[in-house]
C-alpha cells in the first residue's frame, strides 16, 4: 500500500496530462491544465498559493459534512463555511473528488497522473487506490448512494470501472458511452438514488456531448428520459415535453443532492444550471463559466461552485448567490 | 437493419452446431419453479424454449448463455457486443416484462435512439415462443439471481 503525502506527477503522464487537454472548449481538465501551463508549474507543493486566477484553479469540489473542499493545484477545506481556507497534505493535481454522507471524513481524490488517492480521515493522510485500474487519468468518481464502499471511476480513454470494496480492487463495468458517432469520455459521474426499475439506481455523467445514465446493473448507456418514457414509447404516445443542457457544452461537474436525489446540479461554460426532475427538465441558476459545483449531503438548497475563477454559495438553490473567500 | 441481418444470418448458420451444444448447457431448474409474467411454465414449454433459443438466440448470446466474448466493451461500430444471459450479466436484473418487451421489440424498441445488433423478434417468433425462450433463460438461473428477478418481477407489475 502506497502512501503519499504529496504525489509527483511522472515525466511520462505530465506530457499526457498537458498533450490530452489541448481542448478547444475550455473543459474542466482544459482549465486545469492550461493553468498549470500558464505558471509553468507541473510538481506542485500543497502549500497554498495566492489568489492568482491563472494558478488558483479549481478542478474539483465537494462537501464533507459541512466541510467545503477545493482542489485543483492543491487541496484546501474549510471549516467555516467558505470564510476561510486551510490547506491539506493531499495528492498534486486533482482532478474530482468524491466523498459519501454514511462516511464522514472518506475523501477520494481522482488524479491526472495515473490513479486515485484515498483519505479517510478528512484529507490529512492519503493512500493509493489504483491497484488494478488501467493507465490513464481519472477525470470522474462517484461513490454509490447508500453503498459508501462501492465506487465508481472514469479512466480516460478506457471506460468506467468500480470498486465494491473502497478502491482495494476494481473491475471494468462498462465501456464507455457511444454519442454522436463516437466513444465519450465520461467527464463527471454522479450516483443518483432514484429507481432503475432494474432493482438499482442510475448512474448519470457528464460528457463533451452532453449527459447520458447507465443503471448499476450495467446494461446500457442511454439518454435521460422522463420516467413514463419508455410506456410512451411502446404504447406510441406523444413524449413528455423536455428542456435539455444547452447542446455543445461538455459538463464538465455533475452532482445529484443526496437527500433530494431528483435534484441535479451541473457546471457548464454557459453556468451552473439544475434539474429539479432527474435531469428532463434544466435551468440555468447563474451565468458564467463554471467549472464544477457541489451540493451539500443534507441540504439541497447549499451549493457551492467555481464560476468565473472565483467561488461563490448559494443557500437558497440557486435563486441568490454570495462570493467565498479567494483560495 | 445491417445488424439485424447479420444477426439472423448467424442465427440460422450456428442453429444447428448450438443446438448439439446445449446438451452440455446448464441443466435447467424444476419447471414447477419457473413462471413469465405471473404464469406458470410448463417443462414441455422450457424445452420449447431451450430449442428456440439455440436455433434463434444462441449465435450471438452463446450456446452456453455466455454472451459474445469482451462484451464489456464496444464494437468497432460503437454498438455492444451480446452480453450473457447467465449469472453473469444483467438478464436477471430486468423484470419478466421488460424482457419480454427487449426481444419483441428490440433494445431500441424500448429505449429511444438506442442502436443494437439484438432486432425485434416479433415477426419472427410468437408471444407464446418468446415467453418460452425467456422462461428457458430463466430456469438456468441460480436461485439468488431467480429469487431476485422475481422480486423485481413483482415490484415491476405493482407498479403496471
Amino acid at each position: 500500500m502506497t502512501r503519499f503525502p504529496h504525489m509527483p506527477l511522472s515525466a511520462a503522464s505530465r506530457s499526457a496530462a498537458t498533450s490530452r487537454h489541448c481542448f478547444s472548449d475550455p473543459s474542466r481538465r482544459g482549465f486545469l491544465t492550461a493553468s498549470l501551463a500558464a505558471a509553468g508549474l507541473l510538481l506542485l507543493p500543497t502549500s497554498l498559493r495566492a489568489a492568482d486566477p491563472a494558478r488558483s484553479s479549481l478542478a474539483a469540489l465537494a462537501f464533507d459534512g459541512d466541510v467545503l473542499l477545493a482542489a485543483g493545484q492543491a487541496l484546501v477545506r474549510s471549516d467555516d463555511g467558505g470564510q476561510s481556507w486551510s490547506p491539506l497534505s493531499g495528492p498534486a493535481q486533482i482532478l474530482t473528488l468524491a466523498t459519501h454522507p454514511e462516511r464522514p471524513g472518506r475523501i477520494l481524490a481522482g488524479l491526472a497522473a495515473d490513479g486515485i488517492a484515498l483519505s479517510e480521515d478528512g484529507g490529512r493522510t492519503w493512500t493509493s487506490r489504483a491497484s488494478g485500474l488501467p493507465a490513464g487519468p481519472t477525470d470522474a468518481l462517484a461513490i454509490a448512494a447508500g453503498q459508501p464502499d462501492m465506487i465508481y471511476a472514469a479512466i480516460r480513454g478506457d471506460g468506467l470501472w468500480k470498486s465494491e470494496d473502497a478502491g482495494e480492487s476494481w473491475s471494468l463495468a462498462m465501456d464507455r458511452p457511444w454519442l454522436d458517432e463516437a466513444e465519450r469520455d465520461l467527464l463527471t459521474l454522479a450516483s443518483v438514488d432514484l429507481a432503475t426499475g432494474m432493482g438499482g439506481i442510475w448512474i448519470y455523467a457528464g460528457t463533451e456531448k452532453g449527459l447520458t445514465r447507465l443503471p448499476d446493473c450495467f446494461c446500457r448507456w442511454q439518454d435521460v428520459q422522463p420516467g413514463n418514457a419508455m410506456d410512451a414509447l411502446v404504447s406510441g404516445d406523444a413524449p413528455p415535453s423536455e428542456a435539455p443542457l444547452p447542446a455543445g457544452q461538455p459538463i464538465r461537474a455533475l452532482v445529484s443532492a443526496a437527500s433530494a436525489p431528483q435534484t441535479l446540479y451541473a457546471a457548464l461554460s454557459s453556468g451552473v444550471w439544475t434539474s429539479r426532475d432527474a435531469g428532463v427538465v434544466w435551468s440555468r441558476l447563474a451565468p458564467g463559466d463554471a467549472v464544477s459545483v457541489a451540493v451539500h449531503p443534507t441540504n439541497p438548497d447549499y451549493i457551492f461552485a467555481a464560476v468565473d475563477g472565483g467561488l461563490k454559495q448559494s443557500r437558497d438553490g440557486g435563486t441568490t448567490w454570495s462570493a467565498l473567500a479567494a483560495i | 437493419m445491417k445488424g439485424r441481418a447479420l444477426t439472423f444470418t448467424c442465427a440460422i448458420a450456428a442453429g444447428l452446431a448450438t443446438t448439439m451444444q446445449f446438451a452440455a448447457a446448464q441443466p435447467p431448474a424444476a419447471p414447477e419453479a419457473i413462471t413469465f409474467l405471473g404464469e406458470p411454465v410448463s417443462a414441455d414449454r422450457i424445452a420449447q424454449g431451450q430449442e428456440i433459443y439455440a436455433n434463434t438466440c444462441a449465435s450471438c448470446h452463446g450456446a452456453n448463455l455466455e454472451g459474445q466474448p469482451n462484451w464489456k466493451r464496444r464494437l468497432p461500430d460503437g454498438r455492444m457486443p451480446a452480453p450473457p444471459h447467465d449469472q453473469t450479466g444483467h438478464s436477471w436484473q430486468h423484470p419478466d416484462r421488460q424482457l419480454f418487451d427487449f426481444t419483441k421489440l428490440g433494445i431500441g424498441g424500448v429505449v429511444a435512439g438506442y442502436e443494437s445488433d439484438m432486432p425485434a423478434f416479433g415477426d419472427v417468433l410468437t408471444d407464446a415462443e418468446i415467453t418460452a425462450v425467456l422462461a428457458y433463460i430463466k430456469s438456468t438461473w441460480p436461485d439468488l439471481q431467480r429469487d431476485m428477478q422475481a422480486k423485481l418481477t413483482a415490484k415491476d407489475e405493482e407498479g403496471s
